[in-house]
């Protein structure tokens, strides 16, 4: 049995090896001269995981020293975040879609272990994942217009969304205060699970970032009614955005970026806000990222540390309007 | 017919040299990982995802991650049966009867009979997938959240009733269950509940950490007290293979494990540990012999093994088909095509069909070559057994350690396999059965997730139970399941008295 057991273990030692062949070569003293552990919060498969794993691909042609995708799920993101910020800031341990709920809505939800805004150092922003508003495609509504004159008519208007107090939730809530009509939102265990309940025609409206949504609306089984971003989203050009539709409700979605630990040098950040910049303005790069659905947001260091407290106010002013609470 | 034509044309491309090799790698690694507790298919397929970059063709890459999926169905059911180790949900009900048939001896019997049941259910099951995919995609979004409240409340029946002891210890087992699956966010209003401000407590237990416990530490925590029992189990290991006496107990529990678990994997979320859950249930129902249950009857190991491998094999119906992945490995899987720039969904057939028949192809070929893996390899498995277990005692701690760790790379899940082990432990001392444990654990957060979620949808109307006609079905079954158990316990109650009163 040992023997059978050491077979089995050498099998997996085998592949593990096998990815990180290449990451062995010692010697030069440049950063980075050994893997660059990415840390995505959020589980396998996921829009964070997908984004991280896209980039991954992309990232040998630039970098001598490839990534390794490591997902660290539980708590919203809150564990996998504060790995990161407790880590050591030597550049080998990077934080991936950093900007999402964990670090923009939650801190005015409740206590958090860490400060997202002053623990951790910004590198750069990669895209951004808008909240798009959509209705079963049998069903009779076509834009904000018919679901507020659905709802006026006396008919419950239940929303999926992925989590409560979520991007999409703030967003379904936001539109019930504005357009002021009732909906109940239903959160469900992520956004695919939201999406696939949609799909099967169990609720009026649902919400999800284009990334979970496009393959359904490509299908005819979703028709999008409403972006709520501030422009229209570049995955999908034809759908207007709620302000469009005299609704004004706009949020940042899901913010999808890359923060180290505070106290990184600055020249390492600096390779890696460059080397991010080289990926995202790969052709190959570009061309994956519209297949799975997400719009490229590319800002540099500096602006994408002025971004991030400006979003999260953003976030917690219409907190407070909405009067969100867990 | 269409269907025949894509069949071939998918064969024609499955057969390739490259696409055999990477389906026999995919088995190899899914069965090398079923095997190791802890590693689980999602994980794996997420380290080798970074090879499919290099494969190139996104069918191969396709072919392995699949092949690594179910083989891992396949292997979950070794540790199950020789160690009382379930690697995921819907091994757990393996246990109950394949480790008992283990410490009687026959654990190359339940293994067999474990791979044959695989073989034919997960064939049973990708020839449903070849030809009824489509329609039965329809099916899958039928399930709304009152028809998995109806569902996952049956399957709560079904845990407590299954494990043959007393009721109220499995109803006490049940609630221990059902609270510790609490312990996080609320799945509704994501209120911090139980979590006595520890961030670690905020993500929950996993269900890997607590299995791992339970079964695994629990056991040998047990076993240290008495050493003479242990020494029995290995010294009588008996016949190899199924007798042609197990292949007739079992052949009726595999056909009806694969139908059951064909139909109920279709299903997004919990369908594997579902299936096995029913096919238990009915096998028993179904047996001349219900008392040998629990004991180590070999249908007890054949019908649920079938089941939870027909089901791997369906949940990918409403990933091809919808575009809709159901559970964490599907949706690694789900994610690599869509790296490769392939959208599974209803398109898929028409713009990809060398993806969609070739993959499905593969199947049949990968079900084979499991088979004429893990035959082989019951001798060797069989001659663990063998092995001391001051020596094999350590390395299962060793093994599930890191196990545990691998799942979600945080330190915090190997104290609570820890907590885990101390509670598995203390369950063994005080004769309660654990199999109910792990299946309230799984169950219960659907159960409490889909019934707020229902009457969020109806406005607090609870008939939206009963007046929607699949989970109105499910609820019947229910009612009759317990009226069934309750007028039978009142009669032998009745009978008994009669007997003490004369």
């Amino acid at each position: 049995m040992n023997h059978m057991r050491k077979v089995t273990l050498f099998l997996t030692l085998a592949m593990v090896t096998m990815l990180m062949v290449g990451g062995l070569c010692f010697g030069a003293e440049k950063y980075p001269t050994k893997p660059i552990q990415v840390i995505v919060p959020y589980s396998a498969g996921g829009s964070s995981d997908l984004l991280a794993r896209t980039v991954e691909k992309i990232w040998t042609k630039y970098s001598t020293q490839p990534m390794l995708v490591i997902d660290k799920p539980g708590a919203g993101g809150v564990q996998g975040t504060e790995y990161v910020v407790r880590a050591k800031p030597d550049g080998y341990t990077v934080l991936f879609a950093y900007g999402s709920g964990c670090d923009l809505v939650m801190p005015h939800l409740q206590k958090m272990p860490y400060d997202p805004l002053k623990d951790l150092a910004p590198v750069a922003r990669l895209s951004i994942h808008s909240v798009v508003v959509n209705v079963s495609g049998k069903s009779p509504i076509k834009s904000m217009k018919d679901l507020i004159e659905y709802a006026n008519k006396g008919n419950r208007i239940t929303a999926a969304v992925s989590t409560a107090a979520g991007a999409v939730d703030i967003v379904m809530r936001a539109i019930a205060k504005r357009a002021n009509i009732p909906i109940t939102t239903v959160p469900f265990a992520g956004g695919a699970d939201a999406v696939t309940a949609l799909a099967g025609g169990h609720l009026v409206i649902g919400g999800g970032h284009p990334s979970e949504v496009l393959p359904h609306i490509k299908a005819g089984r979703f028709r999008p009614i409403g972006v709520a971003l501030d422009r229209r989203d570049g995955t999908l050009p034809n759908v207007p955005t709620l302000k469009e539709q005299g609704i004004n409700v706009a949020t940042w979605g899901s913010v999808k970026g890359v923060a180290v630990p505070l106290g990184t040098p600055p020249e390492i950040i600096a390779y890696l806000e460059s080397t991010l910049k080289k990926v995202c303005e790969d052709k190959d790069f570009k061309k994956t990222m519209a297949q799975i659905g997400q719009p490229i947001d590319y800002l540099n260091t500096k602006d994408w540390a002025a971004f991030m407290p400006k979003a999260s106010k953003d976030y917690g002013d219409m907190i407070k309007e909405l009067g969100i609470k867990i | 017919m269409d269907i025949f034509a894509g069949l071939i044309n998918g064969f024609s491309i499955a057969l390739m040299g490259t696409n055999i090799l990477f389906c026999f790698l995919g088995a190899l690694i899914g069965t090398a990982i079923g095997v190791l507790p802890g590693l689980g298919p999602a994980a794996t397929i997420a380290l080798l995802l970074p090879l499919t970059y290099v494969i190139g063709s996104p069918v191969t890459a396709i072919i392995m991650m699949a092949g690594i999926y179910y083989g891992a169905m396949y292997g979950g059911s070794t540790t199950s049966i020789l160690l009382n180790l379930p690697g995921e949900a819907a091994s757990v009900v393996t246990c109950i009867d394949g480790y008992q048939m283990a410490k009687k001896g026959r654990a190359g019997a339940a293994l067999g009979i474990a791979a044959i049941g695989s073989f034919i259910a997960g064939t049973v099951a990708v020839i449903g997938l070849t030809f009824f995919a489509p329609p039965l995609a329809e099916f899958a979004l039928d399930f709304g959240p009152p028809e998995y409240f109806a569902l996952t409340t049956l399957g709560l029946l079904l845990a407590v009733t299954l494990s043959g002891g007393s009721i109220t210890k499995g109803l006490i087992i049940l609630i221990v269950g059902l609270l510790l699956a609490m312990v996080g966010l609320d799945p509704i209003s994501g209120k911090i509940r139980f979590t006595f401000g520890s961030i670690g407590l905020q993500g929950g237990f996993d269900f890997v950490t607590l299995a791992m416990g339970v079964f695994g530490l629990g056991e040998i925590l047990y076993n240290l007290e008495s050493t003479m029992k242990t020494e029995l189990v290995t010294r009588k290991i008996g016949k190899i293979f199924p007798t042609l006496k197990d292949w007739a107990d079992s052949k009726w529990a595999i056909l009806r494990g694969s139908v059951i678990g064909f139909f109920i994997g279709i299903i997004p979320g919990g369908g594997s540990v579902i299936s096995s859950l029913a096919s238990y249930a009915i096998e028993k129902k179904y047996s001349k012999h219900p008392e040998e249950f629990g004991q180590g009857a070999i249908q007890g190991v054949a019908g649920p093994e079938s089941a939870n491998n027909a089901a791997s094999s369906s949940s990918f119906i409403p990933l091809l088909t919808l575009g809709i992945p159901g559970n964490a490995a599907i949706a690694m899987i789900f994610a690599a095509l869509m790296i490769q720039g392939i959208t599974p969904g209803p398109f898929l057939v028409a713009e990809h069909p060398d993806l969609f028949w070739g993959v499905i192809a593969s199947m049949y070929i990968g079900n084979a070559m499991l088979l004429v893996l893990n035959l082989p390899m019951v001798g060797l498995w069989v001659q663990m057994l063998r092995v001391p277990y001051g020596i094999l005692a350590p390395v299962i701690v060793l093994f599930t350690t890191v196990g545990v760790y691998s799942v979600q790379n945080q330190v915090f899940d190997i104290y609570s396999m820890l907590f885990f082990a101390a509670l598995g432990y203390g369950m063994r001392k005080l004769k309660f059965d654990p199999a109910p444990l792990p299946l309230a654990f799984v169950l219960g957060p659907m159960v409490e997730r889909s019934l707020r979620q229902s009457l969020l949808i109806s406005g607090g109307d609870l008939t939206i139970f009963v007046t929607r006609p699949i989970s109105g079905t499910l609820i019947a079954i229910f009612v009759l399941l317990i009226v069934g158990q309750t007028t039978f316990f009142i009669k032998r109650k009745m009978r008994g008295k009669k007997t003490t009163a004369t």
